[in-house]
C-alpha cells in the first residue's frame, strides 16, 4: 500500500504544473539541508564543549535545563514554518484503501521534515560524544528516546494545531501563561523542568513517559483526521461562508479599472488564502521594528526594511498575480479584455496597497524622519520598479492556485511560505546596491534619493514597459492556460 | 462570420484537429457532434485562442484570431466552469462581465429579468457564491453569461449537459428565440443529437478531428447521426 501511495506523490510531484521550478527549489532546498546539517552538527559540539570548559558545568544537566524552551520553540516555529503536507485523498475513498491508512500515510509524510530530521543532526552528535565522555550509555539511550519522542510528538501536535483553532487558542494561552509565570518570576520554569529532562537518563524507564505521549498525539492525530474523511467534513471542503455583502458600488466612477478593482476586493474578501496573503502584507508593517535598535550600525539596512515595511501587499499578494486568477483564466482571456487592461489592474491594485502602506507605515516618523524617509523611498521604488518585477515573475510562475482549496483533508493554510521569500531577493538586492552607492558618492540622505530617483524614473517609463511586459505575456498565454489547467500539485 | 483555413492541432505525432476549410454565415446555429476525443472542445479553444494552432487559421468577423484580440468584443464564450468566478454570487458575476462590455449596471438587471424563467428561481436572490451553487446552476449561470452582453457570436460547449431536464427544454426554447430575434451566431456543441437538430440550423460531425458530415438540419437529420453514430460500434 506504501508503495502506491509513494507512487501517487510521486507523479503528483514530476507530473505538477511548477514541475521546473519547482525542481531548481528542490537542488536550492538540498543544498540548504548540507548547510543545515552542517549547522546542527556543530552546534552539537558546542552545546558540550562550551559548557564544560567555559562554564564547568556538566553539558547533560546544563542543556536539559534549557530544553523546555527547545520544546516550546519546537511548536512555535512549526506552527509559523513547517508546510502542512497535502494528500490528494478525494479519489481514493472509495477504493479499497483503509481510510486509517490514507490518514497514516498522510501523517507520517510529516515525520520526514525539515523540523523533525535537523534536531536529529544535532541530537546525535551530541550524545555520541556523550557516549565517548562516558556517559551512562543506557541512560544516553533514554535521553535519546524521551527527547526524540518529545520532537515527534510537538510534530503532531502541530498538525493539531493547524486543524482545530480550539486547540490552537488552548497551546497558546498555555504558553503565554508559562511565559507569565517566568517573567514574574513566580516559579522559575528551568529549575523545576530541569530534572524532568534530566530523569529519563538517570533512569531510562522514565523514557516511556515521552513514548508514550508520542503514541497518544499520534492517535489522537490519526483519530482526528480518520473522522473528517467525508466529502462534506469541513477539511475537505472550504466552509460556506455566508455571504460577505460588500457595496463596493463606490468604486464605479474609475470606470472599467473599477470593475477589476471591486473583483479583486472581492477576491481578498472571501477567499482564505488571498485574505491570509494580505495580513502576512500587513504583519511587514512592523518588520522594520525589529531593526530599529541598532539600525544606524549598518545604513544600508534602511532600505532593506524600506522596501518590505511598504511593500507588504507587495510582497504578500502582488507575488502571486496573476495566480489568484487561475481558477478562470479562460474567462479573462476570452472577455471583452484585452491584455494591456488586465495587467494595468493587477498594477493598479499593487500600487494602491503599496500607497497605504506607505501612509499606515507613517508612525515610523517616531523612530526620525531619516527613517520614515527611506520607507518612502522603498515605496517609490516598490511603484517604479517591483510592481514590474512582480508583473514580470507572474508571467513565469504559472502555479494555480486552487481558490476553494477544496478536495484537501490536510490542507494549506499559510500561503506565505519559503518560496515567496526566495522570489523576494532580487527586488531588494537592487535597491540596497543603489543606495550604497549614493552613500559611496556623498551621503545617506544621497542614498535614499538614488532609490527614489529609480523608483520615479520607473514610474515615468510606464508605457514602455508595459508595452514589454504585455507581449511576454501575449507569448506566454497559451503556456499559462495549459498550466492552469492542472489544479493539484 | 467564422471562417476556418486548413486548421490543424497536433500533439507530438497524434493529429487531434484537421480541417480544410469550414465557413459560418452570420445569424447561423451551427451544431457540432461528436463522440469524445473527435475534437469538438480543441476546436471551440482553437476559436478562442485558448490553445495555438499547428497550422492555419480562425477568422472571426475579419480578424483573425491568432493575430489579434480584436474578436473579444463581439465573441462571448463559456467551455467550462473555469469561466465562473465561484467566489462571486450571480448578480455579482452578471455585473462584471456585462460592466466588462460597457452594460450599466441598471441595463444588467433589466437584462437578467428576461432570464427568469430559465433560472427558476434557483440561482438569483440566493446570497450564494457561484461556487456553492450546483453543477446544474452553475452552469445556468454560465449560458446567461454569454447571453446577457449581446454579443453577435456565442460559443456554446455542451450546455445540455448538467441540466435538469425541465431546464433542457427551457434552454432549448431560449437559444430558438434568441437565434430567431436576434440574429446571433451560435456555435454549439453536444452529446444530446436529439437537442442539437431540434435547436440548430447546420449539424457538423467532427470524427478523429475531422469533418465527416455537414449538413443543414432536416426532418431526416436525427435518424441519419443515429445510424452513423451506431455505425461506430
Amino acid at each position: 500500500m506504501l508503495q502506491r501511495f509513494l507512487f501517487l506523490q510521486r507523479k503528483s510531484f514530476v507530473r505538477g504544473a511548477g514541475f521546473a521550478t519547482g525542481l531548481a527549489q528542490k537542488i536550492l532546498v538540498g543544498f540548504a539541508w548540507v548547510y543545515f546539517a552542517f549547522v546542527f552538527a556543530g552546534l552539537g559540539f558546542i552545546a558540550f564543549f562550551y559548557p564544560q570548559e567555559e562554564l564547568g558545568e556538566d553539558p547533560l544537566v546544563f542543556l536539559s535545563g534549557y530544553l523546555i524552551y527547545g520544546v516550546v520553540f519546537w511548536v512555535i516555529a512549526r506552527y509559523f514554518l513547517q508546510k502542512m503536507p497535502m494528500v490528494h485523498v478525494q479519489p481514493l475513498l472509495v477504493l479499497p484503501v483503509s481510510k486509517k491508512s490514507i490518514v497514516r500515510f498522510g501523517l507520517s509524510k510529516t515525520v520526514l521534515s525539515f523540523f523533525n530530521l535537523s534536531n536529529l543532526f544535532f541530537f546525535v552528535p551530541f550524545g555520541i560524544i556523550l557516549l565517548r565522555e562516558e556517559y551512562n550509555p543506557l541512560g544516553v539511550v533514554g535521553w535519546w528516546i524521551a527527547i526524540g519522542s518529545l520532537i515527534l510528538a510537538t510534530n503532531f501536535l502541530n498538525i493539531m494545531l493547524n486543524s482545530v483553532d480550539r486547540i490552537l487558542i488552548l497551546v497558546a494561552a498555555l504558553l503565554v501563561g508559562l511565559y507569565a509565570l517566568q517573567y514574574f518570576e513566580i516559579i522559575n520554569l528551568t529549575t523545576w523542568t530541569a530534572p524532568l529532562f534530566m530523569a529519563p537518563y538517570n533512569q531510562p524507564l522514565w523514557a516511556l513517559l515521552p513514548v508514550g505521549l508520542l503514541v497518544l498525539s499520534y492517535r489522537w492525530s490519526i483519530a482526528h483526521f480518520r473522522n473528517k474523511l467525508f466529502l462534506d467534513s469541513e477539511a475537505m471542503r472550504p466552509k460556506k461562508e455566508t455571504h460577505r455583502a460588500a457595496d463596493l458600488s463606490w468604486l464605479d466612477r474609475f470606470g472599467r479599472t473599477a470593475i477589476f478593482l471591486q473583483n479583486d476586493i472581492r477576491l481578498i474578501l472571501r477567499n482564505k488564502g488571498a485574505r491570509a496573503s494580505v495580513w502576512m502584507g500587513f504583519a511587514f508593517l512592523f518588520y522594520g521594528l525589529i531593526f530599529m535598535s541598532d539600525i544606524y550600525s549598518s545604513p544600508v539596512w534602511m532600505v532593506f526594511i524600506g522596501i518590505f515595511v511598504s511593500g507588504g501587499f507587495l510582497f504578500g499578494f502582488g507575488q502571486y498575480v496573476p495566480s489568484w486568477d487561475s481558477s478562470y483564466y479562460p474567462l479573462m482571456m476570452t472577455q471583452n479584455i484585452a491584455y494591456k487592461e488586465y495587467l494595468a489592474s493587477k498594477w493598479w491594485l499593487i500600487v494602491v496597497g503599496t500607497l497605504v502602506g506607505m501612509v499606515l507605515s507613517s508612525f515610523y516618523i517616531y523612530f526620525g524622519w531619516e527613517t520614515y524617509l527611506a520607507i518612502l523611498a522603498g515605496g517609490v521604488y516598490n511603484i517604479g520598479i517591483n510592481a514590474y518585477l512582480v508583473l514580470l515573475s507572474g508571467a513565469y510562475t504559472r502555479t494555480p492556485i486552487d481558490l476553494a482549496s477544496a478536495k484537501k483533508a490536510f490542507g494549506d493554510k499559510k500561503s506565505f511560505n519559503l518560496k515567496t521569500l526566495l522570489l523576494s531577493i532580487p527586488k531588494v538586492v537592487l535597491p540596497m546596491f543603489l543606495f550604497y552607492v549614493g552613500v559611496l558618492i556623498h551621503s545617506k540622505s544621497m542614498g535614499i534619493a538614488m532609490v527614489a530617483l529609480v523608483g520615479v524614473l520607473g514610474f515615468a517609463f510606464r508605457n514602455l514597459v508595459f508595452g514589454w511586459i504585455e507581449k511576454i505575456y501575449q507569448h506566454e498565454k497559451h503556456q499559462t492556460l495549459q498550466a492552469y489547467k492542472q489544479k493539484n500539485t | 462570420m467564422i471562417d476556418i483555413h486548413s486548421l490543424s492541432k497536433t500533439y507530438g505525432e497524434q493529429t487531434v484537429l484537421d480541417i480544410e476549410q469550414l465557413h459560418i454565415p452570420a445569424g447561423q446555429t451551427f451544431g457540432l457532434v461528436g463522440n469524445n476525443g473527435a475534437g469538438k472542445t480543441t476546436l471551440f479553444s482553437l476559436m478562442l485562442d485558448l490553445i495555438p494552432p499547428s497550422s492555419g487559421t480562425v477568422t472571426n468577423n475579419d480578424v483573425v484570431v491568432q493575430k489579434s484580440e480584436a474578436w473579444k468584443p463581439h465573441t462571448a464564450a463559456f467551455l467550462d466552469e473555469s469561466f465562473l468566478i465561484g467566489y462571486l454570487t450571480p448578480e455579482e458575476y452578471f455585473a462584471f462581465i456585462g460592466g466588462l462590455r460597457g452594460m450599466k449596471k441598471e441595463a444588467v438587471t433589466e437584462a437578467l429579468e428576461a432570464y427568469a424563467d430559465f433560472f427558476h428561481g434557483e440561482v438569483l436572490g440566493q446570497k450564494k457564491y457561484i461556487r456553492d451553487l450546483s453543477k446544474g446552476n452553475q452552469k445556468k449561470v454560465g449560458i446567461v453569461g454569454t447571453l446577457l452582453s449581446n454579443t453577435p457570436v456565442v460559443v456554446l460547449d455542451e450546455p445540455f449537459a448538467n441540466l435538469d431536464p425541465t431546464t433542457q427544454i427551457r434552454l432549448k426554447n431560449l437559444l430558438k428565440e434568441e437565434a430567431s430575434a436576434t440574429g446571433k451566431t451560435f456555435l454549439i456543441s453536444s452529446h444530446d443529437l436529439q437537442h442539437v437538430t431540434d435547436v440548430c440550423d447546420r449539424i457538423v460531425v467532427l470524427h478523429k478531428g475531422k469533418v465527416v458530415r455537414d449538413e443543414q438540419t432536416s426532418t431526416d437529420t436525427l435518424k441519419e447521426l443515429e445510424a452513423f453514430f451506431r455505425e461506430q460500434l
